[in-house]
């Protein structure tokens, strides 16, 4: 068929449900409210790596679905994580990115989370331990036991991610996602990992098109570099695996570096346990992705600004015990592809970008095909199929019409094209 | 190495300081890269070259390196931008050189410069929008070491040391 009049371009495709969804859960400011409250506030996110607060009362501030969190390290040596909020009048307590409460601050003292405000002050554990003038203003009414910070869950898994819940009653984490990681469990647990890398990219597009891209690796063909690396029969028989809760696994095979010009192989410095020149991919629902390349680990958490504006903060790893050399090596395998000046991310992002330009909110509801059926290999597109049915579950909205509440994949015949 | 202060050198029938040399290679190196004459600006470099883009990120307590390269990694990578996909929008830097510090045998110099890189749009998020908006890319340093040799001057490293590390869609291209 030539090119399409509109009555044909908007036609259901001549494939079953599932295997296509709505751009309408990119666009729409309803469903991106409905997302924060139901999926991200009740979801396990890797915030940050322990290694980025080494030390007791070291900490970190992050968020999730507009949250703000803190971080910390007690001298017991335990990493907490609290809601970054005053209990008084709802100041952000600490507005660094990082840093150490070891130190006294202007409003506080050393060994305390301090607000600025009115100097309420709070221990690692997150109690209160002084009220500015409490007895004169409270008398008493209120005390410090009723003015603790508000707890979050937190836990310390996977190679050293520090993972928190808002959600209080939410499954434990070994439950949401141990099984994806058991690909790469002895690797990443073997000894401790050291965070080498952080930068971040704001892009005017859905998170879900970033997790999408990494879930699906039809879109190897826009990589030069995966091309001449990768395509081979090991590597169109890699399988994409799906697991409970939404996560997937792309399977390893082992990727030729030496055949791009001026790359090395990255045998030398394989992660612990795995074979050389391995690729594996763990994503995690809602927007989660480790990606281990023989030598360095990469990370990616997304954090959802708006319907078509997604934060992607991107971490990199090697081992604790790198030696100078060996570390600089690892930077650059990891840069060389996954960083900002890289041959890989680059691409990556303008192409998530170039789907933000033409889902964008207001344009016209458009079908988005994820119909590959390649017996769950490599370019098979089954890893969103799975996702997007994880997905409607959670919001309860079919997502080749999300106006409708969702249904299983297998309650609808295949649809003809009109 | 100790500084000393500029001293003259003898080009042909003209007298110039060296640092006047290198303040002439870090702004010609401004103009290739600029002009994307990937060949002009290697040719501005020593064959033991090395080049990388830094920051320090606050976030993770780490002096990260962003990109590392020879020369020869470097010639690598733009004769194979031809193949990747890249945003086609030109970076025009203004470069500012607060100093100029030959060392005590005359061999070579450091320089520090401020850089600031602004993106020209033209694939822009949306080129019916945005192309011929000029956006700020990147804001850092260059710290370079030259080479003084025949009344010239080469470069031997260049660290370009990022602020910024919020870098949205990258680049494919040296800085």
């Amino acid at each position: 068929m030539a090119a399409r009049n509109h009555n044909q371009w908007m036609a259901k495709p001549p494939l079953q449900q599932g295997e296509w969804i709505d751009s309408r859960v990119y666009t729409d400011q309803e469903i991106f409210e409905e997302e924060n409250e139901k999926i991200f506030k009740n979801t396990w996110i890797p915030v940050c790596h322990e290694s980025e607060l080494p030390k007791p009362y070291d900490f970190r501030t992050t968020s999730i679905a507009r949250e703000p969190i803190i971080v910390c390290r007690g001298p017991d040596n335990q990493i907490r994580a609290f809601l970054n909020v005053c209990p008084h009048r709802g100041m952000m307590i600490e507005r660094r990115p990082s840093g150490s409460f070891f130190e006294g601050q202007p409003s506080g003292n050393p060994k305390r989370m301090t607000c600025m405000f009115h100097g309420w002050q709070f221990d690692m554990k997150g109690g209160c331990v002084y009220v500015s003038r409490e007895k004169e203003g409270y008398q008493e009414r209120l005390c410090k036991d009723d003015v603790g910070l508000r707890r979050l869950r937190c836990e310390v898994k996977f190679g050293g991610f520090v993972w928190v819940n808002l959600n209080d009653k939410a499954p434990d984490l070994e439950s949401w996602a141990g099984k994806p990681f058991e690909c790469l469990r002895k690797s990443l647990e073997a000894e401790p990992l050291e965070v080498f890398h952080y930068h971040k990219a704001i892009v005017d597009t859905n998170y879900k098109l970033w997790h999408d891209t990494n879930c699906e690796f039809y879109h190897d063909f826009m990589h030069y570099h995966n091309r001449v690396t990768g395509f081979n029969d090991a590597y169109f028989a890699r399988k994409n695996e799906a697991f409970d809760n939404g996560h997937i696994v792309v399977g390893t095979f082992e990727v030729n570096y030496d055949k791009y010009e001026g790359f090395e192989s990255r045998a030398s410095l394989s992660f612990p346990h795995l074979p050389p020149n391995q690729w594996y991919m763990i994503d995690l629902f809602p927007g989660i992705n480790f990606n281990l390349r023989g030598s360095a680990l990469r990370c990616d958490v997304v954090t959802p600004l708006g319907p078509n504006k997604t934060m992607i903060e991107f971490r990199g790893f090697g081992l604790k015990s790198d030696s100078k050399e060996d570390r600089m090596t690892r930077i650059n395998h990891h840069n060389s592809i996954w960083g900002p000046f890289g041959r890989n991310l680059h691409e990556d992002l303008i192409g998530v970008q170039g789907q933000g330009n033409t889902m964008s909110p207001g344009t016209e509801p458009r079908r988005v095909l994820h119909g590959r059926q390649e017996n769950q290999t490599i370019h098979d597109e089954n890893g969103m199929r799975h996702y997007y049915d994880e997905w409607g579950r959670w919001l309860n909205r079919l997502p080749s019409s999300p106006d409708k509440p969702y249904t299983a994949p297998e309650a609808e015949a295949v649809t003809a094209a009109e | 190495m100790a500084s000393v202060p500029c001293q003259p050198l003898i080009c042909g029938e003209i007298t110039v300081s060296n640092c006047e040399t290198v303040r002439e290679a870090i702004y010609q190196a401004t103009m290739a890269l600029d002009d994307q004459k990937w060949d002009d600006w290697l040719s501005l470099c020593d064959d033991d070259f090395q080049y990388s883009i830094t920051s320090f990120s606050p976030e993770i307590n780490y002096e990260m390196t962003y990109l590392a390269a020879n020369k020869k990694d470097l010639r690598h990578l733009v004769d194979l931008l031809p193949k990747h996909n890249t945003d086609h929008s030109p970076l025009h830097r203004h470069t500012s050189i607060y100093s100029v510090s030959p060392s005590e045998d005359g061999k070579t110099a450091t320089a520090v410069s401020s850089v600031i890189i602004y993106q020209n749009m033209l694939d822009g998020t949306h080129s019916h929008v945005d192309a011929g908006e000029s956006r700020l890319f990147l804001i850092g340093r260059y710290f370079d070491t030259l080479k003084l040799e025949d009344g010239k001057s080469t470069f031997l490293k260049r660290e370009l040391k990022l602020d910024n590390r919020r870098l949205d869609k990258g680049s494919h291209w040296p800085l």
